[in-house]
């Protein structure tokens, strides 16, 4: 009998089901609508108090970048398009074995008008290693455009985005993923919950931040992706968003993002950022955790500039020891799992900066895990060139 | 529930976002008032300091010269308070860079503030100071 009854309401709750779903779709829809129409009220509010904030800064090179159609007008010094590059040479032993992994990512920034902006990245990278039965490292050098994405500044408030883009789930992806900035090599084990399966979305994004009292800002990001099986260039299909609040006077930065799949089992996930650096110390402390049915975990990592030491701080002063955890848990979808198996990581590393864009990285990690613990050395060097694509002067 | 529950925190998001915009719409209608803003603001210290002990009457010379040291000490109030903007937002994430020709900056700047969600009065500060 409880059987049945177990039965008759699975029919009823299958029965359901459909309803369910166009509910959740209508719930979804409601929630989109709320956000766009905020973020629509805070553009028109800040479209009326744009004419009261007093334009102080009239630097030339300033007015070319102002969202004023004022200063459209009177500025005679449009931005150029510029080029970054930064490259890696990064040397692995993991578990035991040898990797080189070379890689070049150059970012064009294309600047149109006052107000867009295109800009995409690609990656050239290999992961070089002992082939068996082949003598030396082999590989293949792999290609992937991780970005390419048209950006309106609507007005101080309001960015639109279209075309591909790094998902803003969390704020690994979005900022601290390029080789030249990341202060471990290796990614968080997390990284790739909720960021798509080619860490890229394809579809249209609004965001942006503004302050809201002297206390702290506000930032936001909201977004669609549409699925695309299109490789290199493929995405699934998902909405959700990401909100943070930063307190300047702190530089504290807490945050969280949330995404629904809208695809396979239309799950939920739940994402969670913080970063803090002290004023008074050359510290910075990051960490995040997700939430996802293909696993969920965190990371926390601190890194230390030794620019306080009171002995060689000529040396000493070029000088970062950085530390991170991280936990990764199975979730109940274990056949779509980030990974097999429940991990945990421990790195430590050292970075030593020759200058702003070029330094030498060096980290251990160890890695727990059920079918059997292992070290990850890592030693490279990493390098960023910026080159204006045009006169860049005033002229 | 879990999408009611959703739909209520978005309403709450947006009744607490309107809350500050609105907060911060008055605000700037009272600093519209003023005839100073932040940056002037700054720059008056120093304005304020010197001139205080210069006499009431002054030629035309003394009134440019003052001109002329007011746009210079508005200028470093920019830097300093440009800088301190650049190290709070900017230094989150990497070291200070060098600085770039000025139309190769803004378009730099541009991008940052898509990237890293950068406000516009930072951005125009940030931007002030890494063109200096």
């Amino acid at each position: 009998m409880q059987v049945r009854t177990s039965i008759s309401e699975r029919q009823h709750l299958s029965s359901q089901r459909p309803k369910q779903h166009a509910l959740n779709r209508r719930g979804l829809l409601l929630a989109i609508l709320c956000f766009a129409s905020q973020v629509f009220f805070v553009s028109a509010v800040a479209a009326q108090s744009a004419d009261s904030q007093p334009p102080n800064l009239q630097s030339p090179a300033f007015s070319s970048v102002s969202t004023s159609d004022e200063a459209q007008d009177s500025t005679p010094n449009s931005p150029v398009p510029v080029l970054q590059t930064s490259a890696g040479f990064l040397t692995l032993s993991d578990m035991g074995e040898a990797h080189v992994h070379p890689l070049i990512t150059p970012v064009l920034l294309l600047p149109i008008g006052q107000r867009w902006l295109f800009e995409t990245r690609a990656t050239f990278e290999s992961d070089l290693a002992e082939q068996p039965g082949v003598n030396g490292l082999h590989g293949v050098v792999q290609k992937e455009v991780e970005y390419a994405q048209l950006d309106f500044i609507a007005n101080p408030y309001l960015t639109v985005t279209v075309g591909r883009f790094l998902t803003p789930f969390g704020i690994f992806n979005e900022r601290l993923y390029p080789v030249w900035i990341r202060n471990l090599a290796s990614d968080p084990l997390i990284l790739p919950i909720g960021i798509g399966p080619s860490n890229a979305s394809t579809g249209a994004m609004l965001r942006g931040g503004f302050r809201a009292t002297d206390a702290f800002n506000v930032n936001y990001a909201v977004y669609y992706s549409a699925s695309s099986t299109l490789s290199p260039v493929d995405s699934s299909r998902f909405a959700g968003g990401r909100a943070g609040l930063f307190f300047p006077k702190a530089r504290l930065e807490v945050g969280g993002s949330y995404q629904h799949l809208l695809q396979d089992d239309h799950s939920n996930l739940f994402g969670f950022h913080f970063a803090w650096q002290p004023p008074a110390l050359p510290l910075d402390i990051r960490a995040e955790t997700a939430r996802s049915n293909t696993g969920s975990g965190y990371w926390v990592e601190s890194a230390y500039r030794l620019s306080q030491l009171p002995f060689a701080q000529s040396q000493f002063r070029r000088a970062q020891v950085v530390a991170r955890i991280q936990q990764f848990y199975t979730g109940p979808n274990s056949a779509n799992s980030v990974l097999p198996v429940n991990t945990n990581m421990f790195e430590f590393g050292i970075n030593y900066y020759f200058s702003d864009d070029f330094r030498v990285i060096s980290n251990y990690g160890r890695q727990f895990a059920p079918q059997g613990n292992g070290n990850v050395w890592t030693f490279g060097v990493t390098y960023r060139l910026v080159a204006p694509l045009g006169h860049g002067d005033i002229q | 529930m879990r999408r009611r529950l959703i739909l209520a925190v978005c309403v709450a998001v947006l009744i607490c976002s309107a809350v500050c915009v609105v907060a911060q719409d008055r605000q700037n209608a009272v600093s519209a008032q003023s005839p100073s803003s932040d940056a002037t603001n700054h720059a008056s210290i120093f304005v304020g300091s010197a001139s205080a002990t210069r006499p009431s009457a002054h030629n035309s010379w003394s009134a440019s010269s003052d001109v002329l040291h007011s746009k210079v000490l508005d200028a470093r109030a920019m830097r300093l308070e440009g800088e301190k903007r650049f190290h709070t937002n900017c230094g989150r994430c990497h070291l200070a860079p060098h600085k770039f020709p000025p139309r190769a900056m803004a378009t730099i700047i541009r991008h940052m503030r898509v990237r890293a969600l950068i406000t516009d009065e930072d951005m125009k500060y940030i931007l002030s100071y890494m063109t200096q």
